[in-house]
């Protein structure tokens, strides 16, 4: 009797979410480890960085090497090394361990992402339902990601969002361990031969711009609404599970349109219009931060499925080109927060400065007592001080409230007033950044308009 | 390849459509101007609305002596403010805008001197004890400039003990002593 191919279908499909799951479900955890381990924003968007970029460095060489010495046991080794550097990221207590951890993981990610690709058209029978199989996979990591990450973070820690993925990769690894055992055995290696194509240019240009818009609209809002407007991690990974839900929804629409570079342009356009969206939100409310979100989900739904399709399409080894499809997507999302992260701390700094300069004139401008409110203006600056380069709570400077209540009235609405300068400062901060995020999202029309596809 | 059942315009045109509504609505519910205040310029004459008792006074008059500091040391109001509420905070300030205590005091004696001029066009304080008053104010050290202007309540209350001399003076011409000068 044949051996079942779906407990391997299940483990491909797990590594490969697991491995495209971990910058989102990293993200949350950001704003803790920016805490935890006393770095700047700079500092902490590395821990980002440096998994995609070497990623995205890694991807095609990886892909090479599962043609080379064999899918199976590239993958398992590649889930044994990222299982080891998730320990290490969990043990870390200092960025520098952190980040070399989180390129070690990169590398055996990148390893058992593309040799998954490799090994799935052989286990389900078809290279177009590997290539289903293996997007669905890493949509679906991508959407549970920012959720589970932020649950993680907040009831247990954010070692434990790297801990947590060491029995997962290894509960992935076993059935792959088998194959790894076979090609060991057999020395065939499955899978060779048919090379056909070019990687397609303009579809995975495109797919580098919109991953990073994609990615600069998931890092930028957990900022705002954990630093910005002091969410907990999961209230914001509730807020943001908006985009993968919407995400899900959106994918539906794939099947409404054949014409992939249309599919591609529209969901470009959404993407935009969500960035866009968020860059000119009318007040600190988490519930306006939905309608762009559902543009953004839909949007890379449409965009990444039909550029991955037309990058694909037709061309062989498909570990290959998944293998510059991936790239392609990991570039992107380097490029966008090594572009967008100076720009936002500069804005962060300046309208922090602002919001307190603002904040202040309220105070000053108040018709509290002359003497309760340089009482006032001290407690505040204190807080300034106890959360230097954050925007601070200013709640406890006004505690406790003064015992007469016609004074205790005239502080509340000076509290809030001056939490209103805050919010605006702290939701302005995100502004620029949101814009520019917007525009490379409509500048991968450009690519788009040219990547028709070509069978091959 | 696969057929769909809606053309590939009609969804790009959607999509417009729908981008171009929410940042539409964004926009027209004040998404472009929701900043921080833009806080006033402290060279810019600010009114005295119209004083009805010491505290309303008080705040205006040291409202008016920051304005007239901030502006002579190129700073906001309220940057100032803030760096006089701790020694700590001033020794900040003073660092990271290259200035010394004695350009501070310089700057605050002149900012106290704007809020004896507002005050008197203001109504609230009489020329009888302004003109003393800006001249005891034109001599003191930066400690006592920043605690007038940190309680100027107080300050303004005792007006007649803080004036010490000229206080004997003013009583000569006056009768009635200080009190019905203008202030309440």
């Amino acid at each position: 009797m044949p051996e079942s191919p779906r407990p391997r279908v299940a483990a491909l499909a797990l590594a490969v979410g697991l491995v495209l799951a971990d910058s989102s479900i990293v993200v949350l955890a950001l704003p803790e480890i920016y805490r935890e381990l006393d770095t700047s924003v700079s500092g902490v968007t590395w821990v980002l960085v440096s998994f995609n970029l070497v990623i995205a460095l890694a991807a095609v060489p990886a892909a090479l090497l599962a043609r080379r010495v064999g899918p199976g046991r590239t993958a398992a080794v590649g889930l044994a090394v990222f299982a080891g550097a998730g320990l290490a990221c969990g043990l870390a207590d200092e960025l520098s361990t952190l980040i070399l951890a989180r390129c070690l993981q990169a590398l055996g990610g990148a390893a058992a992402v593309t040799a998954s690709l490799e090994l799935l058209p052989a286990t389900v029978g078809s290279e177009r339902r590997a290539a289903t199989v293996w997007a669905t996979a890493g949509a679906t990591g991508a959407a549970l990601g920012p959720a589970l990450g932020g649950f993680l973070t907040e009831l247990v820690s954010w070692q434990s969002v790297f801990l947590l993925q060491v029995p997962v990769a290894l509960v992935a690894a076993v059935p792959i361990f088998a194959v790894a055992r076979d090609e060991m055995a057999t020395r065939v290696i499955e899978g060779e031969l048919r090379q056909t194509g070019r990687p397609h240019l303009w579809a995975n240009l495109a797919l580098a711009m919109v991953s990073a818009a994609i990615a600069a609209a998931l890092f930028l809002l957990v900022l705002l609404l954990i630093e910005g407007w002091r969410l907990s991690p999961i209230e914001a990974a509730l807020v943001v599970s908006v985009m993968p839900l919407a995400a899900i929804a959106g994918s539906r629409l794939t099947d409404l349109v054949a014409d992939p570079r249309s599919r591609a342009a529209a969901g470009a356009i959404l993407v935009s219009g969500g960035l866009a969206g968020l860059a000119f939100l009318p007040k600190a409310t988490i519930a306006l931060t939905v309608p762009p979100q559902i543009l953004v989900g839909v949007g890379l739904a449409l965009v990444l499925s039909a550029l991955t399709e037309t990058a694909l399409g037709g061309r062989a080894p498909q570990a290959i080109h998944g293998g510059w499809t991936i790239s392609s997507r990991h570039a992107g999302v380097v490029i966008g927060l090594l572009v967008l992260t100076p720009i936002f701390t500069a804005d962060i700094e300046q309208q922090r400065h602002d919001a307190i300069n603002a904040g202040t004139a309220v105070i000053l401008d108040s018709p509290v007592n002359p003497l309760l409110k340089i009482d006032l203006a001290e407690k505040v600056s204190e807080r300034l001080d106890e959360e230097k380069g954050k925007v601070p709570t200013i709640g406890p400077a006004f505690e406790p409230k003064p015992s007469d209540p016609s004074q205790a009235a005239e502080v509340e609405q000076l509290q809030s007033e001056l939490q209103d300068q805050l919010d605006r400062g702290a939701t302005h901060a995100f502004s620029t950044s949101f814009i520019l995020a917007a525009l490379l999202g409509l500048i991968a029309l450009f690519p788009i308009a040219l990547s028709r596809r070509v069978d091959l | 390849m696969r057929e769909g059942r809606l053309s590939g315009a009609v969804l790009i045109a959607g999509a417009v459509v729908v981008s171009l509504v929410l940042v539409g609505a964004y926009l027209a519910a004040g998404g472009s101007s929701y900043e921080p205040e833009k806080v006033q310029d402290p060279c810019q004459p600010r009114e005295w609305s119209d004083p009805q008792n010491l505290g309303q006074i008080a705040n205006q008059f040291t409202i008016s002596a920051l304005d007239g500091a901030a502006c002579q040391l190129g700073v906001t109001r309220e940057t100032l403010a803030l760096a006089l509420t701790t020694p700590e905070r001033r020794e900040q300030f003073e660092k990271r805008y290259g200035i010394d205590d004695e350009k501070l005091a310089k700057a605050i004696r002149a900012g106290l001197l704007r809020a004896v001029d507002d005050a008197e066009e203001a109504g609230a304080l009489t020329p009888l004890i302004a003109g003393p008053l800006r001249q005891v104010l034109q001599r003191i050290p930066l400690d006592q400039a920043i605690e007038i202007i940190n309680d100027a309540q107080g300050f303004l209350g005792n007006v007649e003990g803080f004036l010490g001399p000229a206080q004997g003076l003013l009583e000569q011409f006056l009768p009635g002593g200080l009190e019905g000068l203008g202030l309440p």
